[in-house]
């Protein structure tokens, strides 16, 4: 920090020196910036001349129609990922923050059962569609199909929504937990009426994170779901439709047909993506409008940080970090 | 209205009237009620959250009891041999078969190298761009587009990488590059011939695109947890905005960026559907940064389906499999170690 | 009690030993049945018991298998076949594997994998051809290419196109100075099978010792190798990509044409430069009609066959002979009736399309006879 306040040379490298970081922040804006518009706006350009609105509900034929039932598999597939890995995951984040061994910092600690749960994210899902394969499409007979699948995406976002949920819950001050136990309210209740309503927002972005993550998945599916024109009627035994996979064989196809569905099928996953991405921060929004005032919530709290961070366009998440796919 | 506080476990209290309109009356429990009942989330939660740990301890079995019979045929030529070969006596495998896969783990630690080396300074600066002296009426669609791209399925970016971006980069810029590198040890590898686009440096780049969101919006958080008082006191005496960057609030995130760093990592290093489509399914290491290569995930999507017959390539692809599991957990471990050991950089200054 | 007990007991080995008689019967019945009961009726193709009918594997049968789709659902409306293209390595283990009923597969079924599965059956359905597209600039002409040039050319010791041993091969025919860019499957393909096994007929003590056939291969350093995924891939990439050249399926003949590539004439095992015509093929198949086995195992590439073309294949559908239901065997054998039939399937209305000719009918008949052992 010397010559601070010094004229001459020293200065005039300095302002140089600012102008020059910041033209470079600027570029990697730029450069970050550019290749995500051309990549929205080319799906949608490519999608577009070709799109017909009764795509969305006709049947897939050997050499063309539509995707209705890959679209009906890929929000089955959200549904039940929804479900399976939205119980376990909260119950995971529920064990995390409230009933783990309790520690003397608040901040990110090791453990086990976290580090596995956070080992558990970053593992490649081309290896859990492997083991799904070996393990319960051939190793239980299930034969390629939605159980199998559903089983190994919930496996995959399991992590995510319970290090959110823990997240959450970990914001709810204590003063609600302590007043809660003082009135006399049993573990259950006071989980489910008072800790859980105030942490929802957190968890429920966690959960709209993972049904992101749920429809935009292939390399799993293709060795747990197989693929499918129609949309089967059993949950084991016969293969199951999805709309990643048009992307990922369509563009190939002898049938031009399907180099349009391609895009197609790209364009919708995009439209979907958006819209979870929408619903989150509506779900933000709304609930601040429920919350107490901030000073009653022990100094600054959950939603009010979380608005904060909204308005100021900031992440909602922590890393929020997409796995591999 | 019963008391409330005084004897635990007696006849429980009803909430305030005045704090909740008609307020539903708790059931009467009962001290060994209670006790089961807290008894019973407890045991679901557990249950729950040991769900992650044996899902990992199930998977790295199976991988080993499917590769153990290949293990000690294929040796350690596995990890350093280049020929890659399924045998040459038709489907099915037999004599002549091959296992090294050094190419392959080559190309997945080349891939994901670059795709780091190319994301992280653009999400720093990326980073600094939008907290600082930027309109929100920039910054916010900015910032959704950069979460857009976060949740973007990756197949859906291959597709555009393949057949919009790789060819144009092959037109229009690898030609430029190659022309002005001189043949000199390490710049030599980015010389001509550029290829079709499908390679190593487009996939990286792409790969590159991938990561980027997780670390810039970790980046931007951490930006937010920076303590005011600092910056500005650096700015009031007179520092620069890339003063106050590079002195206060870089070292401040340096340890939670280079945490999101590693988690990108691990992202890049498992990534498949991308890389299978862009890679251009070489079973070797490129001679050229611009030429086709393969990953250990694009090896094992590409080629599982058509080895099932096979006992001796599916056992193979396991041992593939578990070596590349091994990879993505060391790296996620370090990435937790660097994380935890460094969680606070400097003592909160006065009121953070 | 004791009563009982007596006759318990006296009960009791009547019942072991008529349990036994059933069971013994039932299994004789059953497998007796199976072959008694599959009665072909005057159209010679069996009507399906209804539902999906699951096919996938090779990408040069899946063209036509697309077709056959169409036409089938449209006289069996009850049934679907649904199609996809993955490759033949997949198609042969998906079949063995159960996971789909029937696999597509350019490729014979090797000794090790019949070995490890005694009920898998290749079915010939069709004849298919390979043809070696390319992407040269300026030449309309069809380059004379031998399995000895090409050997070379995907070991990377030829890289020009006007590289002397073309040059010679073609004479009066000016070649560019360009690079040779080699495709080749990145999936497990039985067009990589087809073409390794002619370089290996036609190069024995190069590609064939270094590298062999198989539906994945390491092949080797040629500059700028690419990799694509499935026939069209192959055609795509090799219109992007100007120098390239690459083996397709014949009935991606048209697409190439339509990207404008040009296909070679490839050198026989007599010595003579063939093009892909129809009557070169029937040539070849003709050649190979009384060596073909009863359970259809035969590599039809190479062998001197004086005008035959020499890269051709039977195309195989991989079955399981023992089918878990007597439904599913019902409606693959119906499926696979109607494919070979003359008046249907094996139609030159279909086969046209794809450039594709109808199966001998001796080697007709020995499919028909597998077809009929599915159960």
């Amino acid at each position: 920090m010397t010559s601070l306040l010094a004229a001459g040379p020293a200065t005039r490298r300095r302002r140089v020196s600012t102008r020059v970081w910041r033209g470079l922040t600027y570029l990697s804006l730029i450069l970050l910036m550019a290749p995500a518009a051309w990549l929205l706006i080319n799906v949608l350009a490519k999608a577009w001349p070709h799109w017909q609105w009764s795509v969305l509900w006709t049947q897939l034929t050997s050499t063309g129609g539509g995707l209705r039932d890959q679209i009906l598999g890929t929000l089955i597939l959200m549904i039940g990922v929804f479900i399976i890995a939205g119980t376990i995951g909260v119950f995971a984040g529920i064990h995390l923050a409230e009933f783990a061994r309790p520690r003397r910092f608040s901040g990110r600690v090791s453990g086990p059962l976290r580090t596995a749960s956070d080992v558990l994210a970053g593992f490649p899902s081309i290896v859990l569609g492997y083991v799904g394969y070996v393990a319960l499409v051939v190793g239980l007979g299930w034969k390629l199909s939605l159980l199998p699948a559903l089983i190994i995406l919930s496996i995959m976002v399991i992590p995510y929504i319970a290090k959110n949920t823990e997240t959450s819950l970990r914001q709810v001050p204590t003063g609600y937990r302590e007043g809660a136990e003082a009135l006399g309210m049993s573990a259950g209740y006071r989980l489910r009426k008072v800790v859980l309503k105030s942490a929802l927002p957190g968890i429920m972005t966690g959960l709209l994170l993972a049904l992101a993550i749920a429809c935009g998945e292939t390399a799993p599916l293709i060795y747990t779901a197989g693929f499918s024109n129609t949309l089967p009627h059993s949950l084991t035994g016969s293969q199951f439709p999805y709309l990643t996979y048009m992307v990922f064989t369509g563009y190939n196809s002898p049938e031009t047909q399907y180099h349009y569905l391609a895009y197609d099928a790209a364009l919708i996953l995009v439209v979907i993506v958006m819209l979870l991405l929408v619903l989150s921060r509506i779900v933000v929004a709304r609930t601040q409008r429920h919350s107490e005032s901030s000073r009653s919530s022990g100094g600054g709290g959950l939603r009010a940080r979380m608005r904060a961070r909204a308005q100021k366009n900031e992440p909602l998440l922590g890393i929020t970090g997409a796995p591999p796919r | 209205m019963t008391a409330v506080g005084g004897v635990a476990g007696d006849i429980p209290a009803t909430p305030h009237a005045e704090s909740v309109g008609k307020p539903p009356l708790p059931k009467r429990v009962t001290d060994f009620a209670r006790r089961n009942e807290e008894r019973g989330w407890r045991s679901v939660a557990w249950v729950a959250v040991i769900l992650p740990l044996a899902a990992l301890v199930f998977a790295i079995t199976v991988l080993a009891v499917k590769a153990a019979p290949v293990i000690g045929h294929n040796g350690w030529y596995f990890l350093y041999g280049r020929t890659w070969t399924y045998g040459n006596q038709g489907y099915g495998g037999g004599p002549g078969a091959r296992f090294g896969a050094w190419a392959i783990i080559w190309g997945t630690i080349a891939s994901s190298v670059i795709a780091i080396l190319i994301a992280l300074p653009l999400s720093i600066g990326a980073a600094f761009a939008l907290t600082e002296r930027m309109p929100t009426w920039i910054s916010r669609p900015l910032g959704f587009t950069i979460e857009i791209l976060a949740g973007i399925p990756s197949v859906v970016i291959g597709l555009w990488g393949i057949l919009a971006f790789a060819p144009w980069l092959a037109k229009n810029v690898y030609p430029h590059i190659a022309s002005v590198m001189p043949d000199v040890p390490v710049l030599r590898y980015f010389r001509s011939p550029t290829g079709s686009g499908e390679g190593l440096l487009s996939a990286g780049i792409v790969l590159a695109l991938m990561i980027v969101p997780i670390i810039t919006s970790t980046t931007r958080d951490l930006f937010t947890q920076v303590p005011p008082l600092p910056k500005e006191g650096a700015s009031a005496l007179g520092m620069t905005d890339w003063e106050v960057a590079n002195k206060v609030t870089l070292p401040w995130v340096r340890s939670g960026i280079i945490g999101a760093t590693v988690l990108g990592l691990g992202r890049a290093l498992g990534e498949t559907i991308a890389i299978a489509m862009i890679g251009g399914a070489a079973l070797r290491i490129p001679s050229t940064i611009y030429l086709p290569f393969t990953t250990i995930a694009a090896t094992i999507l590409t080629q599982l389906d058509g080895q099932l017959a096979n006992p001796q390539g599916v056992a193979t692809l396991a041992e593939l499999a578990l070596v590349l599991a091994v990879i993505s957990v060391a790296v996620n471990l370090v990435a937790r170690l660097i994380v935890s050991r460094t969680g606070r950089v400097g003592a909160p200054v006065g009121g953070a | 009690m004791t009563k009982l007990m007596g006759t318990t007991r006296l009960t009791r080995g009547m019942i072991a030993v008529s349990a036994a008689c059933l069971a013994l019967s039932s299994v004789v019945l059953s497998s007796s049945a199976a072959s008694a009961s599959v009665r072909l009726p005057s159209s010679g193709v069996e009507t399906p018991t209804g539902g999906t009918v699951s096919e996938t594997g090779s990408t040069l049968l899946y063209p036509l298998f697309n077709l056959w789709a169409g036409g089938y659902s449209q006289k069996y409306s009850s049934t679907t076949i649904q199609t996809a293209g993955t490759g033949s390595g997949t198609g042969i283990s998906e079949a063995e594997n159960g996971t789909i009923n029937i696999g597509a597969s350019d490729a014979y079924l090797s000794p090790t994998v019949v070995s490890a599965n005694p009920t898998l059956k290749n079915i010939p359905l069709a004849i298919s051809a390979q043809i070696v597209a390319y992407n040269v600039p300026g030449v309309t002409a069809h380059i004379k290419l031998s399995g000895q040039i090409l050997s070379k050319i995907y070991q990377g010791t030829i890289t020009k196109w006007n590289d002397s041993s073309i040059a010679s091969a073609n004479p009066g025919l000016t070649l560019p100075a360009t690079s040779i860019v080699t495709l080749h499957r990145s999936d497990s393909s039985g067009d990589t099978f087809l073409f390794t096994t002619y370089l290996s007929k036609a190069d024995p003590s190069g590609w064939g010792t270094k590298i062999g056939y198989n539906t994945t291969v390491p092949w080797p350093n040629a500059p700028g190798a690419l990799g694509e995924s499935g026939n069209s891939g192959m055609v795509s990439g090799c219109k992007a990509t100007p120098g390239c050249i690459a083996y397709v399926g014949i009935s991606y003949l048209t697409q190439a044409l339509q990207a404008g590539l040009g296909y070679a004439a490839l050198q026989n095992g007599a010595g003579q430069y063939q093009l892909p015509t129809q009557q070169a093929i029937a040539i070849q198949a003709a050649g190979y009609v009384k060596k073909t086995p009863a359970n259809g195992t035969i590599s039809l590439i190479y062998g001197n066959i004086k005008g035959g073309y020499p890269i051709i294949n039977y195309e195989y559908a991989i079955v399981n002979g023992k089918q878990s239901s007597s439904s599913t065997a019902k409606n693959i054998r119906s499926v696979l009736e109607w494919a070979i039939n003359k008046n249907y399937g094996a139609n030159s209305s279909y086969l046209t399309q794809v450039n594709f000719q109808p199966l001998p009918s001796k080697v007709q008949a020995q499919s028909l006879k597998q077809v009929l052992g599915i159960s």
